[in-house]
C-alpha cells in the first residue's frame, strides 16, 4: 500500500483509490458500485451509479485515516445513502462474511468426535454469530426504522440516536477472543495451512466488523443528531 | 471502561498538536485496556462527542477554541467522569491547572506522557507481566463457571463473598484474556481443568 495522507478528493481515479487502500474495495460493493471503473473519477463512478460522492469519500476517508475523526459539521452526508451503506455492510457480515469462516473453520479443525476443542471451537463461533446477528438486527429494525421514520417527519415518540449511541457495543472482542483462543490452545497439528488462511479471516473481519461499528459511531450518529437538531427534537 | 477499552480523545485545534500527540497514543503500551483514540478539532465535534462517545479521558488544550471551560464540563453529568489532562502549549495559570488532572507540556517525552495516563487509571503497568499465572483458587473459579455455576453458587461452595468472587472473575479475564464462559471453557478442557462431560452446554 502506498503512503498517502491526503484525502482522498473526488477528482481522483477510483483505481488509485482503491490501489492506495485495498479495504476500500469493500466500501465500493456496499455502495453498490462494481470494478470495471477504467480510468474514471470517484465523482464520474458515482454519478453513473447513482451514489452520493460526498458520502463515499466520507466513508472511504474515515477508514483510510483510521483516526477516529469526530467531525462538527457532516452536512455533505446523505444519511439515506449511508443508512444503505450499513444495512449492506450488515448483509455482508450475516450472509458472507461469518458463513464463509466458519466454513473454512470446518475444514481447517479435526471434527472428529474425538476431537473436544473443534466442538467447542465451532460452538463458541456460532454463539458468537447469533450474537452479532442479534446486534445488526437490532440496528436494522430499531435504529434504522426510527431514522427513516424522522427523515420523514414521523418521529416516533421517545426514541432518539443518543439512546443507541450509548448502548452500541463493540462486536469484534469475542471474534479476538475466538482468534487469542485459536492461537493458544488449538493443539498442534501436522499442516496449518488452513488454519491459517481462517485466521487471516477472522484477523480482517475483527478488523472490518471494528471499523463498521466506528463508522456507526462517528458519521452515522452524529449525522442523525445534526438531523434530530434540525427538526427541533433536540 | 466501555467494553474494556480505554477510550482517550484529544482536543485540539493546531494539526501539528493535534496529530503529534495522536501518534504518541498509539503507541501507548496497551495493558491493561487497549486504547482507542478520538480525534476532536472543535467545541462542536466536542459535543457530539460528549453525546454519543463519552470518553475515559480528555486530552484538551486550556486554550482550545478561545478558552476551554473547564467548570462547566465537569459540572455536566455526562462529563462529570471524564479524566481531563491539560496540554499545555502556552503559559496557564496555575489556579487554572488545578482544576485539571493532570498536565502534559509540549516537551514531555513518550514515557512522562504514559506515566501520566496510567497513573490517572490507577493502572500499574509494571506489575503486569509477572502475575499473569493463574492462582489455585483462580482455577477453582473457571472450573465452577464451566460448570455453569452462577456467582452465588460459587460464593458458597469456596466460602468466599459474591463481591470476591467478582473480583477473582475480573482477573482471570485480564491474565487470560478471555471474557466469555465459553471462552473460558475451551481454555479449561485444553488445560486439563475440567473435562467434557462436566460442562455446562
Amino acid at each position: 500500500m502506498d503512503y498517502k495522507s491526503a484525502k482522498f478528493k473526488p477528482t481522483d481515479k477510483m483505481g488509485d483509490l482503491i490501489n492506495h487502500d485495498y479495504k476500500l474495495l469493500l466500501v465500493m460493493s456496499r455502495f453498490g458500485l462494481s470494478l470495471g471503473f477504467g480510468d474514471k473519477t470517484v465523482e464520474q463512478v458515482c454519478r453513473e451509479n447513482g451514489v452520493d460522492a460526498p458520502t463515499f469519500l466520507a466513508v472511504a476517508n474515515f477508514i483510510h485515516e483510521g483516526n477516529n475523526l469526530m467531525e462538527a459539521n457532516l452536512s455533505q452526508i446523505s444519511i439515506p445513502q449511508l443508512m444503505n451503506y450499513l444495512k449492506q455492510a450488515h448483509s455482508y457480515f450475516l450472509d458472507f462474511c461469518l458463513p464463509a469462516i466458519r466454513q473454512k473453520l470446518l475444514a481447517a479443525i479435526d471434527c472428529s468426535i474425538h476431537n473436544e476443542i473443534a466442538f467447542l471451537i465451532l460452538r463458541f463461533f456460532d454463539e458468537y454469530a447469533t450474537e452479532v446477528r442479534r446486534h445488526m438486527e437490532y440496528e436494522d429494525m430499531n435504529v434504522f426504522t426510527y431514522v427513516a421514520a424522522l427523515l420523514d417527519d414521523q418521529r416516533e415518540s421517545n426514541y432518539s440516536i443518543s439512546v443507541f449511541a450509548r448502548r452500541h457495543n463493540q462486536i469484534e472482542l469475542k471474534l479476538t477472543e475466538l482468534k487469542n483462543i485459536i492461537l493458544k490452545y488449538y493443539p498442534e497439528q501436522g499442516n496449518n495451512h488452513l488454519l491459517n488462511a481462517v485466521l487471516f479471516d477472522i484477523f480482517s473481519c475483527e478488523e472490518d466488523l471494528s471499523s463498521h461499528c466506528k463508522i456507526e459511531d462517528f458519521l452515522f450518529v452524529p449525522v442523525v443528531r445534526q438531523l434530530e437538531k434540525k427538526k427541533g427534537i433536540i | 471502561m466501555k467494553d474494556d477499552v480505554m477510550w482517550i480523545a484529544v482536543a485540539e485545534s493546531s494539526a501539528i498538536v493535534r496529530h503529534g500527540m495522536l501518534e504518541i497514543l498509539k503507541h501507548f503500551p496497551d495493558t491493561p485496556h487497549p486504547v482507542q483514540l478520538i480525534e476532536v478539532t472543535s467545541l462542536e465535534a466536542l459535543d457530539n462527542c460528549m453525546q454519543t462517545h463519552v470518553p475515559d479521558l480528555l486530552i484538551v488544550d486550556p486554550a482550545f477554541e478561545g478558552w476551554f471551560n473547564i467548570d462547566n464540563f465537569k459540572a455536566d453529568p455526562q462529563s462529570a467522569n471524564v479524566k481531563c489532562i491539560a496540554l499545555l502549549c502556552s503559559m496557564v495559570d496555575q489556579n487554572l491547572l488545578r482544576k485539571y488532572d493532570d498536565s502534559i507540556s509540549l516537551y514531555d517525552d513518550e514515557e512522562a506522557i504514559y506515566g501520566k495516563i496510567s497513573q490517572l487509571f490507577h493502572a500499574a503497568r509494571e506489575d503486569e507481566a509477572d502475575t499473569d499465572a493463574l492462582s489455585q483458587r483462580e482455577r477453582e473459579i473457571i472450573t465452577c463457571v464451566v460448570k455453569g455455576m452462577t456467582n452465588k453458587e460459587i460464593a458458597e461452595k469456596l466460602y468466599i463473598s459474591i463481591h470476591t468472587v467478582i473480583t477473582h472473575r475480573r482477573n482471570i479475564a485480564r491474565k487470560l484474556q478471555i471474557h466469555s464462559p465459553a471462552g473460558l471453557t475451551i481454555y479449561a478442557i485444553v488445560n486439563n481443568l475440567v473435562e467434557l462431560s462436566d460442562v455446562k452446554m
